[in-house]
């Protein structure tokens, strides 16, 4: 296949708009093709960027699931008929998972990054994540609470603990260390909870400080091509912007080789200052001014968008605390041995304070971190809002109209807190190309993902943007659609979406990774005891066994330990 | 002869992973760890009962027939069918229930699940207030309070206190085994120092040891260490002898208990001295034990579901489990019957959004219990044909359910010529999952656990996931062939 | 005015979304015949189904002659206008209506007027479950308007009530008025059981006898007539309940004390 004459946008590779042929040939991007044989897309006048990535998104898994059953009011405002090609389904906040796929490809989207597996339910994951087309997928095992983790730390032993992890990675074929509340989803377990990253976390004799730099040291000593993930103590409580700058401050000493060794999600819900709901404001200066001066960290933003979505984290005890703000229905879901969770519908209204300051907080995050490379693009979809609602969020990035606009609209006193009348900066598309996919493969360590260099994936989204001709500040509605109906998808070389209709079907592969320590775990006698006391499932039925990935793509990890 | 570790049972929403299977000459000798109901289906699922060959109805008798046929015949009746049922789905794997959703949609029908007579009320009562629930580990390592409301584990989930409550070990509580052993040989011994009393004097009226149950206050053991067990029914089944404490409530007013209940966690007066048959102040009592205990749950069954009140019985117990976490912390689960009922209903919410009686008539899928539900359509007499697999309606259907299925084409898959079967046009034999046939089921708190395949299937048996496929297959090419017919004429 | 009569009896669902005078508006008999509906799987137009005629100039005027139990969504979301169905009427009539008026001479299935913004509905028959009750899983009960049933109801009618009146000549089924925040429900005979569960405000009005009280609502005085809206009051002498206390609510019972010598016994004592 031969892309040819679009605008190309590619900066892992330093391609800033540059009028250029993109050649695929077996799914992957080569140096040239034969013209005469390739199909040939004519790409003037239109943007070519990587297929956009997804850092951090809800899609597949016991807990995505249980927040569908529980909303079929949320689903009947958004049917999906069945097309020759096409499966049917149900969307908005929580989509089914075919409408799923079908969506996030035609706004360009190739690789998505399912963000909380609890490990005993991974298996439930990876069968939904093969129920999503058109995309590749990986998923994150949650990882920061289990008993295991805990007590390895807790004895100081890194090197057991890494050995441990390493396990756990294969056995959930999962991508990453996923850490959320550490200390507080364990306490959550009798419904306690932590509040300062030096709590004593009950029955356990360690502190969220310590899992989080324990596990930052173990990520480093298995090379991991992701830092570790991590939704920070405290979150969505008015002054937590202390919490999380603590949380920073303490992975400095972690970060030696110029590496981030953290990555924090949905960073909005972790900026607010003030000390209850009346005055709570946004701390996006306070942080920003940190991120903008370490460089040991990644971000996303966890983007509100104004409409009635359905939050869900593992955080039980955040959960609990909206459901006791809301009064809405309220699921929880503690997992033995490894993590909690919850569930609760939410509605972000321009008319409240709180929620139009949120909405602030996302966007003065963007702008005031000066590395684009820093800080990406994401709604931590479903719970700041659905994603298909991101070229909403691209408007307001690129757009300094669209987001005043929006603004005019929000509560008054929202309006008067804000720092965004202040701010005039307005994102390229060279820098929306790092926020929505160059800067997010990156942190991943996805090689072959967010470039359209040679041996990159051909995975290419092509949009009706002609750089030379639309100012997408001025016109960002113009923008807006173009980006939620990409011209072109293309996957593993494959238009996979033309027009905004999906016109072939393709699984996409589950990317997990396959650690190889230098000494092997021992499972022993001992640790099959262990196993049978901690879980109520035999060790032999526990793992997460080949067949359960439809299309598998194992990257193979040579960890230090 | 070979033993197989590590099996997983397919009986039960306990879906216990721990059997022990001694296979010889692909016959399954012997079990180990196994409940009775678990050895009962190891070692009998090869009766007399099994069907060996496709069958189709032919001038009332149903005669064998190849599978080709069978496949053509199940292929035209829904193809052509204007409003068809595709019912079952609970004792089956994952991997069929998944070819269902997909067959459900290419014919337009209504896909819905054994949930419809079982724990429906409990997936309703979800959809109103939520549910805080936890996978059953949590319950072994902490829970000092249990409760057992509306159902009955002794009976339908007999390991269910061994492996998940009262009887496990756990990290922060310990088996409560050995103290229901003392009970009961204490009340042994009691009854024996009775009877020798009776015997030495026989002339003496005694009082009859029957306590009055229905006022029956909380025992003083209900404030000992340790696990404290509570089953709460309307007559005293065999887990109430087990427990700690047994609430008798009466038939039908276990909401207005459930109800009294919150407004009592929630520091409210009552008018009333007594709800349900149970006195007030003794309502008191217990409502005292559950907020000050570290952590409880309630289990709860078809004695919720079933009765009066239905779903909103189970929405008020949520809510009173909700509450009490305003307190401590509790949690709540229901009792799921077949082995992989959860697994339907999480295999059809995450396809098409829903967890029961999907209706994709109209291109996409529809959820609406009372309209879009296979019972109530029945009993309307809608539906024009049905395919029923890996269940019984025909025995646990009301009549006029059953006489409506009837009345229409109806193709049944299933291991036995059980009552639907015997009532089938088309009837397709398959083998038996979790014990000739592997994949994966849920446990009714939503773990996923994979089936062993521990003996082959006998001669020609395919399995529920290959005739699914294969059925799709035809309904494609016959609705292919209407099409191009159409476009020929025209 | 357009007539609709059954070509035959419906054994399928049809769904028939369309039958709305704000949808009919301006449409020739043709057009109106064109318009898509379903019965069972299979996409057909309405003039498949019905027989459709166009008699004096009165628009927006539908009248539907004949048995329409399995008709579903007639009126929904209709904002003017006038239906009138002369048999029963399939479920969702009238669900989320915005204004006019639907008749019924016959009796409704379940789900009529759910949700209702505003309008009409008056039925001359029964009614089944979950009249004016919004979806599963959604709280956004009948806001407005006002539904008249001459007959009797099933269970969960009224559920999430805030806004509107419902009057009900006959008996009405368990759970009426379930989790009532405004608004009032007038019931002339018996009421069933859980009457008010979970009440957080609003009225509910029981002149005949109501099977078992439940346990959360503590009794506050005795009233001799109460208002129902503007254009109705009722003669008592009433109990007056103040409930559900389970959810700190500030709903009304008036329960005819004449009719309930039963809860004299228990509540008599607090007066």
């Amino acid at each position: 296949m031969l892309i040819k004459n679009g605008f190309v946008f590619d900066p892992l590779n330093g391609i800033n708009g540059e009028k250029m042929d993109i050649a695929i040939k077996d799914g992957k991007i080569v140096e040239s093709v034969n013209d005469r044989n390739a199909k040939t897309i004519d790409a003037t006048g239109l943007t070519v960027m990587p297929g956009a990535v997804d850092i951090h998104t809800h899609i597949a898994g016991g807990e995505v699931n249980t927040g569908r059953m529980i909303r079929p009011e949320d689903h009947i405002k958004d049917v999906v008929r069945k097309t020759a090609l096409t499966r049917s389904g149900t969307g908005y906040s929580i989509p089914s998972t075919f409408v799923t796929g079908y969506r996030y490809s035609k706004m360009g989207y190739t690789t998505v990054m399912n963000p909380s597996m609890a490990p005993l339910g991974a298996k439930h994951t990876h069968e939904e994540l093969n129920d999503i087309p058109l995309l590749d997928k990986a998923s994150y095992p949650l990882i920061g609470d289990w008993w295991f983790v805990l007590e390895y730390l807790q004895k100081g032993d890194l090197e057991g603990c890494a050995r441990h992890v390493a396990w756990m990675m294969e056995t959930t074929k999962g991508y990453a260390i996923k850490i959320v509340n550490p200390g507080g989803l364990e306490s959550w377990g009798f419904g306690r909870n932590v509040h300062t990253i030096d709590d004593q976390v009950p029955n356990f004799g360690i502190t969220p400080r310590e899992i989080i730099c324990g596990l930052a040291k173990v990520n480093k000593m298995l090379n991991l091509p992701h830092s570790i993930h991590l939704h920070t103590n405290n979150l969505g409580i008015p002054g937590n912007y202390v919490t999380t700058l603590e949380t920073m401050k303490a992975l400095e000493s972690v970060a030696t080789n110029g590496k981030p060794v953290c990555h924090i999600t949905h960073l909005q819900f972790s900026s607010f200052a003030g000390d209850s709901w009346r005055n709570m404001r946004s701390a996006a200066e306070e942080i920003s001014k940190y991120i903008n001066n370490h460089n040991h960290m990644t971000f996303d933003m966890g983007q509100i968008i104004f409409t009635d979505t359905t939050t869900m984290t593992a955080d039980g005890p955040f959960e609990y605390t909206l459901y006791q703000l809301s009064g809405h229905k309220w699921v929880n879901s503690d997992v033995e041995t490894e993590t909690s969770g919850g569930i609760i519908p939410m509605r972000y209204k321009r008319t409240s304070a709180v929620n139009a300051t949120q909405w602030s907080i996302g966007l003065e995050l963007a702008l005031l971190v000066k590395d684009p490379w820093k800080m990406f693009m994401t709604t931590d979809h479903p719970n700041a809002g659905p994603f298909f609602k991101y070229p909403k969020i691209i408007a307001w990035l690129t757009s300094r109209k669209a987001r005043m606009a929006t603004l005019k609209k929000c509560h008054k006193k929202a309006q008067k807190k804000s720092l965004l009348p202040s701010i005039k900066r307005e994102l390229s598309l060279y820098e929306l190309a790092i926020v929505t996919r160059a800067g997010q493969a990156k942190a991943l360590g996805l090689k072959d993902k967010g470039h359209l260099g040679v041996g990159a994936d051909a995975d290419v989204a092509i949009y009706n943007i002609n750089p030379e001709q639309l100012d997408i500040a001025k016109k960002y509605k113009t923008a807006r659609r173009a980006f939620g109906n990409a011209v072109y998808t293309i996957k593993d070389g494959k238009v996979v979406v033309k027009d905004g209709e999906v016109v072939q079907h393709v699984d996409g592969k589950t990317i997990w990774l396959d650690v190889e320590t230098t000494e092997e775990m021992k499972v022993d006698e001992e640790m099959k005891r262990k196993f049978k006391q901690y879980w109520t499932v035999e060790y032999e039925n526990y793992p997460v066994f080949d067949h359960y990935v439809k299309v598998s793509d194992a990257i193979t990890v040579k960890a230090s330990v | 002869m070979s033993v197989i570790n590590a099996v997983t049972c397919p009986i039960c929403g306990c879906l216990c992973d721990d059997i022990e299977v001694t296979v010889v000459n692909n016959e399954v000798v012997k079990i180990k760890n196994g409940c009775a109901v678990c050895e009962a289906k190891y070692l009998g699922y090869k009766s007399e009962h099994r069907i060996r060959k496709p069958l189709i109805r032919k001038e009332g008798k149903l005669v064998p027939v190849s599978m080709d046929e069978a496949i053509h015949k199940a292929g035209e009746i829904l193809a052509n069918a204007n409003y068809p049922i595709l019912y079952g789905w609970s004792s089956t794997n994952c991997e069929a229930q998944r070819v269902g959703v997909e067959l459900a949609e290419e014919v337009g029908g209504v896909l819905d699940n054994t949930a419809v007579v079982c724990h429906g009320p409990s997936l309703l009562g979800t959809q109103e207030v939520g549910i805080p629930t936890s996978t059953l580990g949590q319950i072994r390592h902490r829970a000092d309070v249990i409760m057992y409301w509306g159902c009955n584990p002794w009976s339908a989930h007999p390991r269910h206190l061994e492996r998940y409550t009262s009887f496990t070990e756990g990290r922060f509580e310990d088996s409560e085994w050995m103290s229901y052993v003392n009970k009961v040989k204490a009340a042994a011994g009691r009854k024996k120092l009775l009877s020798a009393q009776r015997r030495e004097e026989p002339k003496k009226a005694h009082a009859t040891a029957a306590e009055s149950v229905v006022f029956n206050k909380p025992p003083e053991t209900l404030q000992k260490e340790g696990r404290k067990l509570i089953v709460i029914d309307v007559r005293k089944s065999m887990s109430a002898e087990m427990a700690d404490y047994f609430i008798q409530v009466q038939p039908n007013k276990d909401y207005e208990l459930m109800q009294a209940m919150r407004a009592l966690v929630r520091d409210e007066e009552l008018d009333v001295d007594e709800v349900a048959g149970v006195p007030v102040e003794y309502l008191r009592e217990v409502v005292d034990l559950l907020v000050n205990c570290n952590f409880g749950v309630i289990f709860f069954g078809m004695g919720l579901t079933h009765s009066a009140g239905k779903f909103r019985n189970i929405e008020v117990a949520i809510s009173l489990t909700r509450d009490l976490n305003m307190r401590t912390k509790f949690l709540i689960m229901p009792m799921r019957g077949h082995f992989n009922v959860s697994g339907a209903n999480i295999v059809f919410a995450w396809q098409s959004g829903y967890p029961f009686g999907v209706d994709f008539s109209l291109g996409y899928p529809r959820y609406n219990p009372g309209e879009t539900t296979s019972m109530d359509v029945l009993l309307r007499g809608e539906s024009d044909a049905a395919l029923v697999i890996a269940s019984d309606p025909g025995a646990t259907f009301p009549k006029r359910a059953i006489q409506s299925l009837v009345k229409h084409p109806l193709i049944v898959i299933d291991p036995h010529m059980n009552a639907t079967a015997m009532l089938g046009d088309v009837v397709f034999p398959t083998a038996f999952v979790g014990i000739e046939v592997e994949g994966t089921a849920y446990r009714m708190d939503n773990v996923p656990l994979p089936l062993k395949k521990v003996v082959e299937p006998p001669e020609g048996v395919l399995s529920d996931e290959e005739i699914l496929k294969r059925i799709l297959k035809e309904v494609r090419l016959i609705k292919s062939q209407k099409t191009n017919q159409k476009t020929e004429v025209s | 005015m357009i007539v609709l009569t059954p070509l035959k009896k419906f054994q399928f669902p049809v769904h028939a979304e369309c039958i709305n005078p704000d949808v009919f508006q301006g449409k020739s008999v043709k057009g109106i015949a064109s318009l898509t509906v379903w019965e069972g799987n299979k996409k057909k137009k309405l003039g498949d189904l019905f027989k459709i005629e166009e008699t004096s100039a009165e628009t927006p005027h539908i009248t539907i002659n004949g048995d329409a139990t399995e008709v579903r969504r007639i009126g929904q979301g209709m904002k003017n206008g006038e239906i009138v169905i002369n048999g029963n009427a399939g479920m969702h009539v009238g669900e989320k209506m915005a204004g006019g008026k639907i008749t019924v001479n016959g009796n409704a299935s379940g789900w009529t007027g759910s949700s209702m913004k505003k309008g009409l509905i008056e039925i001359h028959g029964d009614a089944s479950d979950y009249l004016a009750s919004p979806y599963r899983g959604s709280s956004e009960g009948m806001r407005g308007g006002k539904i008249v049933v001459d007959g009797n109801v099933g269970s969960d009618s009224g559920c999430y009530l805030r806004g509107g009146v419902i009057i009900i000549k006959g008996n009405a089924g368990p759970f009426l008025g379930f989790h009532i925040s405004k608004g009032a429900i007038y019931v002339e005979k018996n009421a069933g059981p859980r009457l008010g569960a979970n009440m957080t405000g609003g009225k509910i009005v029981v002149s005949g006898v109501v099977e078992d009280l439940m346990p959360t609502f503590t009794v506050d005085n005795v009233k001799g007539k109460v208002k129902i809206d503007d254009t109705l009051k009722v003669e008592g002498p009433f109990y007056v309940f103040l409930g559900d206390l389970a959810e700190h609510g500030n709903g009304k019972l008036f329960v005819s004390k004449p009719n309930n010598p039963q809860l004299g016994s228990v509540y008599d004592k607090y007066l």
